[in-house]
């Protein structure tokens, strides 16, 4: 291998290559070139850094300097500056928004000091299609402990020590799982990764297994050998065609250097691995569900028990775990329990992978510590909130979470204090709402996902949602009534009773926990007919705040409906008969002198 | 009017009702008790449905087995009704108040006079869970001798046994840009599924299309993160743009508009796709340009 004296991390995961990351590579190997660098200094496209507010991204070793928002004009100036004269360039480094100098060191960002990587242990600095890169990063070494040196019930022990709990969302403890399905009776087991990651808002799982997908088959390698499966399958929604296409490349990796397959580094062991696309349903994040549809069945849930541990894929005993949770795996093994039980604290052990977004300064993928704070999470690492507006509330577990308002800021984050609060920890969504965001309508937009994605097998499901969503749409609209939040607590309670999987069962907890901690917002709504953040239609309206107009007409310019009239240099008028409230007039103009009332 | 005064002469005999799920076994009684002569036909070895393998209903969240059960009774003991079960309706003629009916019964391979239901034969079978085969469509569909080609690539790429009709839908889904129906028919009769079946999961998924769509798929992507930074809005300024709803085509073939749940790039949020385009931290007037430009591809790949 050819040693160079510089490496470029240049980001290639989604948010980047959107934001023409692959543009800046072009320009990056022309300008070496010119300088005959080529030799020197290596690009590498790494898989999602996490950063993704600030994309592109390329980090630079040695020094872990940190270049954001990068774009082809500043290359040139970059390589000649840094790769050639050593000086790396301050105009191109992260200026976090409450100082003033630029930071150059990657690890010195806030967004970056607060978190501990494990499951993202190698994000950024590995090629993921390079599976010598991960060997090189120490990858493969707990599948070599766990196939020599340990016994299956070593591995399950090892695993139940470490306290390691599905990361899918429900928390169960993955120790345990895996010993019911090796004590499981069947000819054949099988093993699942659930990489089917439905939850709007949360795109950790995309980002492991396009940025690390070794770490997942090693993990799940290490599973298969602990309950004495043969086959796996990794369900991956077809939505993201980076993740397949990696995922099979890794695969057939992993087989050329015979770490899958037959005969496994030597030991007799055999595995194999199948990645099948899902289609695009919600639905098959439940396991049973997501059984049914690899079976090639329609996709609802069924009752439980039998538990796939009993009665999995094709009949036989099956053990399925989300991505998150298998990327865990390797570093238990090959660190022990004993390291990893030391993060967290009592009931949730290690570290949690979040995808902080919403209305957040620096948005991206974290892992932290179980047990850290919601403040530190959104202050800390996220920077504040965008525009410094106020924090109205955090909403945690997807459809199935609930949102936290203020005065929980300072939850320490763990499985169960989350249930408390009437949230749940889900895969790790975490979208941040500021005072522009309201309540009611983040629940109807909750119920609104969950009646298009509910299977339709279980009524309370399928005709609650459905009148759930209507009333909420008549509060929205200021057509609601005084018991309608009344109805709507009991509808919650027969929906969760009524259905048979996690959809319907966890389906009240968008809206339990906003009445619970904002039924100001849904009285001021039915009383007042006002809707507080400004959002919900029928009950806004938009007006030119004369004295600040400047008449710039960009709003007469851009108004669909020709609502807005005026003269340059004059303050503009709306008519608000002819406004259809889309809110470009707001959205353009540079001096806030349109304002939602 | 002809209709009605048959009806009203009278010349109702007996009434067949179809399925012996709830509303049909209540349906059947309510008529029974009327005086008609009732027949209650279902597909299933036995009346009850699917309110049978529920535990709770809606929305008061009674005990399911304890409505129904005490109706499949009075139904079983019924005077006026005749259960049909393992049967299909093979045609209907006739009009309102005279039809005649062809019912298909299957066989059942057990005395149902003696029969007790006690389940020890369903304990003790060695072939235990057989399904029965549905009826499969015997006529193959032709096909384009472009189509059968593709379409003979395409399942030699998915042959390998269990749980393959997903993928085979998803790559003539991409291949096509949505599922053509004789190429429906021609897997069905090929791979010896029933359609039933395979419209079952070309309706399920949101991945499936039965209609032809655009050139450029514009999908608006959905999440929580994009909602709470104003995708609505953005959608609706498409549907402005383009003159079409949500779902829907443009008539020149060329976009498709679609909301998505989450494309999972919430780090850029709003996010929209066009084609394998990505766009973030879009705005109402942004992406009105940003289409712009699609809409001139097009048309300069037209000129030349």
């Amino acid at each position: 291998m050819a040693e160079y004296r510089m490496h470029l991390m240049l980001c290639a995961g989604t948010g980047c290559v959107s934001n023409r990351s692959l543009k800046i590579e072009e320009s990056l190997e022309k300008e070496l070139k010119k300088h005959k660098l080529e030799e020197e200094i290596l690009i590498v496209r790494t898989g999602c850094n996490g950063f993704c507010a600030q994309g592109p991204i390329m980090v630079a070793h040695p020094g872990e300097i940190f270049y954001q928002m990068l774009t082809q004009k500043d290359i040139p100036h970059l390589v000649e500056e840094h790769f050639l004269k050593g000086r790396p360039v301050k105009e191109l480094m992260y200026t976090p928004p409450e100082e003033k100098a630029p930071v150059p060191k990657m690890g010195d960002i806030g967004f970056f000091r607060e978190q501990r990587l494990i499951a993202l242990r190698n994000r950024g600095l590995i090629d993921p299609e390079r599976i010598e890169e991960y060997i090189a990063r120490g990858g493969y070494t707990g599948l070599a402990k766990a196939l020599t040196s340990m016994r299956p019930d070593e591995i399950i022990k090892e695993i139940k020590d470490s306290g390691l709990r599905g990361r899918g969302g429900a928390g169960f403890p993955t120790g345990r799982k895996w010993e019911f399905t090796a004590k499981a009776e069947g000819e054949e087991k099988y093993i699942i990764c659930n990489a089917d990651e439905g939850d709007p808002g949360a795109f950790m799982d995309r980002s492991i297994v396009e940025s690390d997908p070794h770490s997942v088959l090693e993990g799940m390698t290490i599973g298969a050998r602990a309950i004495g499966a043969h086959h796996a399958y990794i369900y991956i929604r077809t939505e993201y065609p980076i993740a397949v296409e990696r995922m099979r490349k890794a695969i057939n990796q992993a087989k050329e250097y015979g770490l899958l397959g037959e005969d496994i580094l030597g030991t007799g062991f055999r595995f194999d691995v199948t990645v099948h696309r899902g289609a695009g349903a919600f639905v098959c994040g439940e396991e049973t569900s997501l059984i049914a549809s690899l079976e090639g069945r329609s996709p609802e849930p069924r009752i439980r028990p039998p538990f796939p541990a009993q009665s999995g894929v094709w009949g036989m005993p099956t053990n399925i775990n989300n991505v998150e949770t298998w990327a865990n795996v390797p570093e238990i093994i090959n660190r022990g329990a004993g390291w990893y039980s030391q993060l967290g604290t009592d009931t949730s052990k290690g570290t949690k992978v979040f995808s902080l977004v919403g209305k957040v300064k620096n948005t991206g993928l974290i892992e932290v510590p179980m047990g850290i704070t919601l403040r530190k999470i959104i202050y800390d690492i996220g920077g504040g909130i965008l525009e410094d507006k106020k924090f109205k509330a955090i909403q945690t577990g997807g459809p199935s979470g609930g949102c936290i308002p203020e005065e929980l800021l300072d939850l320490p984050i763990d499985y169960e204090r989350l249930t408390e609060a009437g949230s749940i920890m889900g895969s790790g969504g975490m979208i941040v709402m500021d005072e522009g965001t309201c309540m009611v309508d983040v629940a109807r937009y909750f119920v609104d996902f969950l009646r298009g994605e509910s299977c339709g097998k279980c009524t309370s499901c399928r005709e609650g949602l459905e009148s759930m969503y209507q009333i909420l749409t008549e509060i929205c609209e200021g057509k609601g009534k005084e018991s309608d939040v009344e109805l709507l607590e009991e509808l919650c309670a027969a929906i969760a009773d009524g259905s048979m999987c996690a959809l319907g069962g966890t389906a009240s907890n968008p809206v339990l926990s906003t009445i619970r901690y904002f039924r100001n917002e849904y009285q001021s709504h039915i009383r007042d007919q006002e809707c507080p953040a400004g959002v919900c239609r029928e009950l806004i309206h938009y007006l030119i705040d004369r004295e600040k107009c400047t008449g710039c007409l960009l709003c007469v310019k851009n108004c669909p409906s020709d609502a807005i009239t005026g003269e340059r240099k004059e303050p503009v008028n709306l008519n608000q008969e002819k406004c259809i409230k889309c809110g470009i007039c707001f959205e353009v103009c540079k001096f806030k002198a349109v304002e939602v009332k | 009017m002809s209709n009605l005064s048959t009806m009203q002469k009278g010349k109702i005999a007996s009434v067949l009702v179809i399925g012996g799920g709830i509303g049909g076994v209540q349906a059947a009684l309510d008529l029974a008790e009327s005086g008609y002569k009732v027949y209650l036909l279902d597909q299933r070895p036995a009346i009850g449905g699917t309110m049978a393998q529920l535990d709770k209903t809606f929305p008061t969240n009674d005990c399911s087995m304890c409505i129904l059960a005490p109706k499949l009774v009075d139904a079983g003991r019924h005077q006026n009704i005749e259960i049909i079960t393992m049967a299909d309706v093979d045609s209907i003629e006739g009009e309102p108040g005279m039809f005649k009916v062809r019912v298909k019964k299957n066989p059942r391979f057990v005395d149902e006079s003696k029969c007790t239901g006690c389940g020890s034969c369903w304990n003790n079978c060695p072939v235990r869970n057989m399904v029965q085969p549905d009826e499969k469509e015997t006529v193959k569909p032709e096909l384009e001798e472009k189509d059968l080609e593709k379409i003979t690539e395409l399942m030699g790429d998915n042959k390998d046994g269990r749980g393959t009709l997903v993928p085979l839908l998803q790559d003539i889904n991409t291949e096509y840009g949505y599922l053509p129906q004789n190429i429906i028919r021609y897997v069905s009769t090929d791979l010896d599924i029933p359609l039933s079946q395979i419209y079952n999961i070309a309706t399920f998924y949101k991945g499936f299309s039965l209609t032809p769509r655009g050139r450029y798929i514009i999908s608006v992507c959905l999440g929580t993160a994009c909602h709470v930074r104003g995708a609505p809005k953005i959608l609706e300024a498409l549907e402005r743009d383009l003159g079409i709803k949500v779902g829907q085509t443009t008539s020149d073939l060329n976009f498709t508009l679609e909301a998505v749940r989450c494309v999972g790039c919430c780090g850029l949020a709003p996010v929209v796709t066009i084609g394998d385009d990505l766009y973030g931290k879009v705005t109402q007037v942004k992406i009105q340009k940003t289409i712009e430009k699609y809409k001139g591809r097009e048309y300069a790949k037209a000129k030349t």
